[in-house]
Order: C-alpha cells, then structure tokens, then sequence
C-alpha cells in the first residue's frame, strides 16, 4: 500500500517524464513489429498500417496504461479539484461565509488544543516519565490537604521501598546570584544528590551532587542551567571549577545542564545541593514538611502505583509505632499519598481546560452544523444540473467524489486560515497570562499543532461532505428533472433536515452562552469576596537576605533600619513587614497548640497560617483590629512573648469567651512555660491563598523576631498609586546594602488580580466564543429563512394576488422562525442544565440552575435570532405577486 | 500457419512474468517472447500488453530500466522483481493445479464413476 503510494506521488512528481516515456515505448513497439513484418516481405506502408491496427487506438491503450499505473486519478482528482474552485468562486457570498466560519472554529479549537496538548497530553521531556510520581504527606482532618515531604521522610525512605529504585527531594527558592555590585535574583532549586538520576536526565557537562556535598557546611557547589551557563558564562566549555556567589558566598560549579532539561514549570537558572544538618533528619522532624520540600520518585518497571502505595503505608505505619506524636499524627488522618507527578503538577487547572475544550467543541459542531445547512441549501440549488450529469451518465461514486473534493478543499482553505488565526489565539492566551498555567511555557504554535490543524480540517471535509453526497444520491433522477427550476419538489425531507439544523444550533448556543454566563456570574461574586484587608494603596515587594552576611541579629536591624526609613518617606502612611504576604502564591500551615485546650477524642490538631509580622504590618495592609491591640515593633525586642490570632483561631478555640491573654505555642506540643505566646489581640481573618478560600483556617500572627526566615516581605500603605512608590522603595534598599535587590515588587491589588486568572480567562473565553456561536447561529437561521423566502416566492406570489396582506406573509415566516428558536431554546435549557451540572466544580458560589442566567441567555438568543430573521420576512412581504408570476 | 489459441482471462499476467524471468526484455521483446516460447501457440493481443506491463510496474512485481535495444535505439527494458519471482512461483503452482484438475476430471471415464 505504502509502495503503492509512493510510486503515485512519483509519478505526480514526474507527470510529463511518464508521458513521453509511455509515448516513446509505443513508438518503439510499432517501429520493431514494422521492421518484422517487412522482413515477411511486406510493403514499409502496408506493415506501418498493420502494426499500427494490430496495436489498437493509441488513445485507448494509453489511457489504459495511465489507468493501470494510477494516474488517471490523479487527472480526475485535478479536474475535480478546478471544478470545486470554480463553483466555490462563483458564489463569492457563501464561500467567504464558509471560510470566515471554518477559520474562527478551527482556529479557536487549534487554540484551546495548543492548551490541551502543552498541558494536559504531551508527557513531560524525561526518559519514561509515566513512572515519575509525587509523594506528600497529608493531614486532612487537621485541616492540611497537602505538606510535602520532609527531610526525615526522605531519609527513611530512600533505599527502603522496592518499589522505588529512585527517590529524591527538591524545593524551589531564589537566591542572590552574582558579584557584589552586580546581584541578581534568580530562580533556584535545591535538590537532593539522586534528584537528576530520578527525572532520567542529568548534567550534559560535569556531574551531579554526591552525599557529602548534602550537609550544611560543605554545599558549596552549583549546577547551572543552559542558559544560565551562556548568559552568565557564555557557554564557556571549560566553565568546571569556576565560581559564582550565591548569597555572596563563592560555590564552584560542577555540572551544567542540558538546554532541554526543564522540570515541570521550574524556571530555576541554578541548582544547589538541599543540604540539612544531620539533627533535622531525626524522627522528631518527620512531620515538619510544611510543604517546602517535596518529593519525587520513579516506580519500579512493572510495580503498580497500588504496591508502590501499599509498601509506603506499611513503612509509615511501622515508623509510627514508636513515634510519640503518633496519636495525635493518627488522629490527624496522616497518610502519604503517592500521585502520578505530570497529574498531580496540572490537577488544579484540568476541570477548566477540560471544559474550554468542550467549548470550544461546541462552537466547532455549530460552525459544522451551519456549514451542513449552507451546503444542503447550495446543493438543492444545483438539483437540476447534478440530474442532468447523472442522466447523462455520471456514476455515483463520481458524484460523491465531486462532492468530498469539493467540501474537503473549502475546509482545508479554511483550516489554513484556521492556522492563522490559532496562531493569533495563542498570541492572545499569552496576553492573558496563559504562560504561568502549569507548564504553560510549552504552549507554542508548531509543526505539529499545524499538522494536527489541517487533519482536523480534512476529517471535518469528508464528515461535511457525507449529509451532502447522500443529499445528492438519495432524489429520484425523474422527479428532479420534472419538477420546476425553483425546485418547490425540495420536499419535506429537505426541510426538516434543514430546520432541524437550526434548533440543534439554537441549542448548542445556548448552551455555551449559559455556561459563559456562568462563568462570568461566579467570576463576578469572586471578585466582591472581600480578602478582609484594604487591598488598594499597598505596595509589598519580596527581600532576600544572604544568611553569610545577615545573622539573625543583623536581620532585625536590616528589618528596624528598613521600616524606619520607609516610613519616613515622604506619602507612606505606614510601613511593616511580614514573612509571607497573602497571595503571594506561597501558603503552607502549622500547627499551634493552645494553653489548656483539650483535644476532643477523634478531633484533630489543626494547621494554621503562622507569620511573623513586624512595624505596623497590619495598619500597613489594612487589617481590623477585634479586640485588645495589634503587634509592633518594639514586640520583637521585648522579652516576654507575645501574639495576635485572627476571628477564626479565636472563635474556634474560646467560642465563648475571649481570646485576649490567654496562651499558645509555636508548634503541636505545648513547650516550657517561658516559650508560651500571650494573646494581647484579636484581628479580622483575611484570605490567605485565594479568594475563593473558603474555610476559616485561622491564623497566628509572632513577632518578627521569632519567625525569621530566608526572606520576607515589606508592604507600605501609600497615599499615591502604589506602584509609583516603587523606585523609591528599591532605593531605600540600596541605601542599607546596595547588594540587596527587591523583588516580586506588586500592589496587594495585583496580586489579588493575579490570583484570579484561572477563573478570569475562562469566562473571556467562554463569552468570546458565544459571541461567536450567536453569529453562525444569526447566519444559520438568516440563511435557512432566506431560502425558505426565496424557495416560496411563486406560492407568496400566488397568496397575494389571492388577497394576502403581507403583513400576514410577514406573520408566518416570523412565525415559524418563533417556533424554531423555542424548540431549539428548550433543547438548549436541557443542555444548559446538564453542562451547568458538569462545571459544578468550577464555579464559585453559583448554582449550576440559575434562572437569571437562563433566563438572559433566553433573552439574547431570541433578540439574535429575531433580528436575523426580521429581513428574509420582510423581503417576503415585499414580493410583488406579477413578478414572482411571470419569472421564467 | 499454426492454430493460435484464445489467452484465458488472468493469464496474460502470468506469461509477462514468465517471459522477464528468463531475460530483461523491452515490451516487443515480451510479445516475440510468449510467442515463441509457446510454440507460436499463444497470440497475445497488443492492445492489452502495454496496459499489462503497466500494471504488473505498479504493483511492484516488474521493474523498468532505460537501455539499449539489439538495434541501438532507446527502449524500456523490464526485468522480474523479488515480489515478481514470488508471484510468479505461487501463479505457475496454482496454474499447474488447475490444469491438472481440469485435465484429470476430462479424462474421467465411464467405468471410473
């Protein structure tokens, strides 16, 4: 077959070549039987004639060798393919309809596709990545769906799990890279020695991180990244052995990575040992996670991700026999969960791209539909003449043919234009911030999206052309030819296809703008969710400071000089810093264990946000105070131990009574009596993670000077639009250690919008493509009617010159259209229903039934489809009864 | 002149490939070839030799080559493919059996029944 194939491609290739040479073949056949018959004794006249007559007609045998070898199809398949274009370019109308229809659908499917396959289907860029998993710790009764892994965990487990020939551990951060003066910050990620053999993918140059190099005093190596390696060092080969700072301590660079490797959406530029000091890897610390770092492993060939969880569940549970949290860890609903890692990594974002995809579906089977019914209605146009061929003897298969070449060369016309504008779409999903979606850096327009495009356009053409082909086949020749040019004989087969067509649009329509309108409904209420500060006139900004150089000691200085510059800086209200700010898309919870409360039998220990604020953090974001007062500075300095917990922790430990003074710890056992934190105040519970948060997590607000960290946050309440206070805030840095740099810089404001682009692209694109379903729906129904109008003229001619008023003429197309959208709307209620019930999980605060919803989506669809049908009946009532008589 | 005998249906094929077993030969060639190997029994008709030589091309059981005829002028010389030589052994025993059971139940006699 593939032979076959190849050997007709060539001779398209070598077309003239073959005929001269089937040419000069005949002439040598008849030259040789000559020269034999005149050796007989024959005259050269006569034995020409006679090798020429015993031959046959040069005509015939050539046309029958062309057959023979295949090419005659081609020639067909050209002469089809000219007769196509010239039908497709004498109704300029239809076929610009036609296109215009096919570029949109199909380049708004090529679009969501493009997302789809980045995403969701093309497997992640290591060496048999289905066996790559992920594996977290998980509290769910405590209230913490996910913790990572921690240090301990990695410890126990690795080498002690057949079904794990590799396990290893990672976290992401940012450090100070470069030399004083010139400090960046880049993306990094710390990684356990076994992290590269675990992906199947390792340093292209140099080697990988050994044992010895994972504790804390003897890290001082780096892998870089491709391209970090020729911005930094301009792909130096011999760049082994040189040095780079890392939060200004020199580290030597062993390995360098090869351009493909990429892990996950990680965008880290350098890559350093996660190195840990023997004592955090004790059993004391195995529930420390705090989702930080995070474990991967890749399952044995042939285990299943069933043993692989079965022998992990036996090793926990034999670790916890003589853990002394282990009630309390019990009691929590502890388990470590082993998840395909390409799943886990895109598990939020899959509901939604799923459901663009079946969107964008739809918008394809409405571009189809309307397609199908353009066709039909220019197909019966051409009764007459298609039974004129068939009389005249033109098979069946050669009528199918003619119509599969014709529909599959409007398609592909169409999907090339599809191409451009899926090329644009991707453009536009960019703008909108479709490169920071899980993996979404890999969304890219290529060859074989292009490929994918122009398949689809084909299939589409053959599945066009079958309601057609069968259209054509199916009249009886006859009746055809009898009936009159107008073709009143379209019969009711014709018609009921046709309008059938169009409730089925209705519907599908109204489907998608149902679901749009969903959408956008829970977006809106999103968006008036109150993240319980004052979001506007915020600015925060993230600032990193090398441990080398900034002790803990230093760090509250760097913290008391930075806030008391700011301050004083001319439009800033109040300054405060904070370890992690809300929404700044890190979250991870602790637990605090309260003075006196008792756990009740089967209640867990809860998690909760803990953070550690300084200055006027919580006037500086716009936080209520409840009761008693909010942190300061000088609580940091101060020797007795104080905190502020918000509404939630409070109402859920002292329901009753105050919070104000009573006691808690730092962690999940109550400690000494001179470490317990004393409650001096209460504030409003704010969003944490997101707006649509929904359960009151609680939240511990330490001084500063107990909760120091790799970095915090500074934000500033500003009388000016916050983004303007910027430089001046990156100056104010400068002034204390010009090798500091600020980062992350953003309004509270920005971040809050950020936050929401999961839910904001979807409902612009789900509204985008119902604007377009109600086009090709206005055009389906506006072509249909017209034809109805203009099928009809002799029937409304006769009607009139009977006595009709064309208002009653006007009636009863307007009639029949009303009958079209309220059957096509009801259909459409039942599959708004439906795809309402199936988007459940991403809607937010809104019923998959809402009745406004319908309701509007009823209204727009009847205004659409009214106004498309106001003009073909209005045309009719304008047909004078004397010219639609006497045409033809 | 010798009685030629009509060419059954399915059998041209079948001697094409005989006939290039032997020896590369140009399309004349092929005709003289039957010919003569058939005991000038077998008249092929021309009209469907070259359509024949086309299609045993295509299918890939034949090759064509350009080269020099006995008489120096330019023509297409057509040898047997390895598909060729296949198709040709599974015709030939196919044929043979046919033959054979044709030629046993003609000479069916009466006393054999």
């Amino acid at each position: 077959m593939f032979k076959r194939l190849r050997s007709f491609f060539r001779v398209l290739a070598r077309r003239r070549e073959f005929e001269e040479g089937m040419s000069e073949e005949l002439r040598f056949h008849i030259e040789q039987y000559t020269d034999e018959l005149m050796r007989t004794g024959m005259s050269p006249e006569k034995a020409s004639r006679l090798a020429q007559q015993e031959l046959g007609s040069l005509t015939n045998v050539k046309g029958d060798c062309r057959e023979a070898f295949g090419v005659h199809l081609f020639d067909e398949f050209r002469r089809e393919l000219r007769y196509a274009a010239r039908l497709l370019r004498k109704t300029p109308g239809f076929t610009a309809t036609a296109l215009l229809t096919l570029a949109v659908c199909l380049g708004a499917n090529l679009t969501i596709f493009a997302v789809i396959d980045s995403v969701l289907l093309r497997p992640l860029p290591f060496p048999e990545p289905g066996r790559l998993v992920t594996i977290f710790n998980t509290y769910p009764k405590a209230g913490v769906d996910r913790d990572g892994s921690s240090l301990t965990n990695y410890y126990e487990r690795r080498g002690h799990l057949p079904a794990f020939p590799s396990l290893s551990i990672y976290s992401y951060g940012t450090e100070i890279i470069g030399e004083p003066g010139s400090t960046e910050r880049q993306p990094t990620m710390r990684i356990s020695p076994d992290f590269f053999s675990t992906l199947g993918l390792g340093p292209a140059i140099g080697r990988t991180f050994t044992d010895e190099e994972t504790t804390s005093d003897t890290d001082h190596v780096a892998i870089l990244s491709d391209t970090f390696w020729r911005q930094q060092f301009n792909a130096d080969p011999n760049v082994l052995g040189k040095q780079i700072r890392v939060n200004s301590v020199p580290r030597t660079v062993i390995g360098v990575l090869p351009p493909a490797f990429r892990f996950l959406s990680s965008d880290a530029r350098v890559f350093l040992p996660l190195a840990s000091r023997p004592e955090d890897r004790t059993p004391r610390d195995r529930h420390s996670g705090g989702n930080v770092i995070q474990m991967i492993a890749r399952i044995r060939p042939g285990a299943t991700l069933e043993q692989a969880q079965s022998q992990l569940d036996a090793q926990n549970a034999a670790l916890e026999v003589d853990d002394p949290q282990a009630k309390m860890i019990a009691d929590a609903g502890f388990r470590s969960l082993i998840v395909p890692l390409h799943a886990d990594h895109v598990a939020a974002i899959r509901p939604t791209l799923l459901l663009l995809e079946a969107g964008v579906l739809v918008l394809l089977l409405i571009g189809t539909v309307n397609l199908v019914n353009l066709l039909l209605i220019r197909a019966n146009a051409r009764v007459k003449e298609l039974a004129v061929r068939q009389a005249l003897g033109a098979g069946r298969g050669y009528i199918v043919r003619e119509t599969l070449v014709e529909t599959t060369l409007l398609t592909l016309a169409g999907g090339i234009l599809g191409l451009a504008v899926g090329a644009g779409g991707i453009h536009l999903l960019r703008v909108l911030g479709a490169d920071r979606l899980p993996l979404g850096s890999r969304i890219a327009f290529d060859a074989r999206l292009a490929l994918a495009g122009l398949v689809a356009a084909i299939v589409l053409g053959i599945v066009l052309a079958v309601p057609i082909a069968w259209f054509n086949l199916r009249r009886h020749l006859g009746n055809a030819l009898q009936s009159e040019s107008r073709g009143e004989t379209s019969g009711r087969a014709g018609q009921i296809l046709r309008h059938g067509f169009i409730v089925s649009q209705i519907a599908l329509a109204f489907v998608l703008l149902a679901g749009a309108g969903l959408l956008a409904l829970s977006l809106q209420r999103v968006m008036t969710v109150s993240p319980g500060f004052q979001s506007d006139h915020v600015l925060t900004g993230q600032i990193l400071l090398p441990w080398a150089n900034y002790p803990p000691e230093a760090r509250l200085k760097f913290v008391e000089s930075l806030l008391d510059k700011t301050s004083r800086k001319p439009g800033v209200q109040s300054a405060g810093v904070v370890d992690n700010v809300p929404f700044s898309g890190k979250t991870g919870k602790s637990a605090a264990t309260v003075r006196g409360y008792i756990v009740r039998p089967g209640e867990s220990v809860r998690g909760n946000y803990s953070y550690g604020v300084s200055g006027d953090y919580f006037r500086a974001m716009g936080f209520s105070l409840r009761a008693g007062r909010f942190l300061t500075a000088a609580d940091s300095l101060r020797s007795e131990r104080v905190c502020v917990v918000d509404e939630d922790f409070a109402r859920h430990y002292w329901p009753n009574g105050s919070a104000i003074g009573q006691q808690l710890w730092n962690g999940s056992e109550a400690g000494k009596d001179v470490d317990a934190f004393t409650i001096v105040g209460v504030v409003g519970g704010v969003k944490q993670a997101g707006l649509t948060e929904d359960a009151a997590q609680g939240a511990v607000y330490y001084p500063y000077a107990f909760r120091i960290g790799d970095s915090f946050f500074v934000a500033a309440r500003t009388s000016l639009p916050p983004e303007s206070f910027a430089l001046a805030l990156q100056k104010t840095v400068r002034q204390i250690d010009p090798n500091i740099p600020v980062s992350d810089l953003q309004s509270m404001d920005t971040r809050i919008t950020d936050s929401l682009v999961a839910r904001r692209s979807p409902a612009l694109l789900s509204g985008f493509f119902s604007g377009i379903a109600l086009l090709l729906t206005a055009i389906g129904t506006y072509g249909v009617l017209s034809y109805a109008v203009a099928q009809r003229r002799r029937e409304i001619g006769v009607r009139m010159a009977l006595g009709a008023q064309p208002r009653q003429i006007r009636l009863q197309f307007l009639s029949l259209s009303l009958r079209l959208l309220t059957a096509g709307t009801l259909l459409g209620l039942l599959g708004a229903w439906q795809a309402g019930r199936a988007m459940n999980t991403v809607l937010f605060h809104v019923q998959p039934l809402n009745l406004p919803i319908l309701a509007s989506a009823a209204c727009v669809m009847g205004v659409v489809c009214f106004a498309a049908c106001l003009l073909p009946s209005q045309r009719a009532a304008r047909v004078s009864p004397m010219e639609a008589l006497t045409e033809q | 002149m010798t009685k030629t005998a009509e060419l059954l249906p399915g059998t041209l094929d079948m001697l094409i490939l005989k006939a290039v077993s032997l020896k590369p030969l140009h399309g004349y060639g092929v005709l003289v070839r039957i010919r003569q190997i058939s005991g000038d029994a077998l008249e092929i008709p021309q009209g469907s030799l070259y359509p024949a030589l086309y299609r045993l091309e295509h299918h890939d059981l034949i090759a064509a080559e350009w080269g020099q005829s006995e008489n120096n002028r330019r023509a297409k010389y057509y040898t047997l493919t390895a598909a060729g030589r296949r198709r040709l052994r599974d015709e030939t025993a196919g044929w043979n059996r046919l033959a054979n059971a044709i030629a046993a139940a003609l000479n069916t006699t009466s006393e054999e029944v």
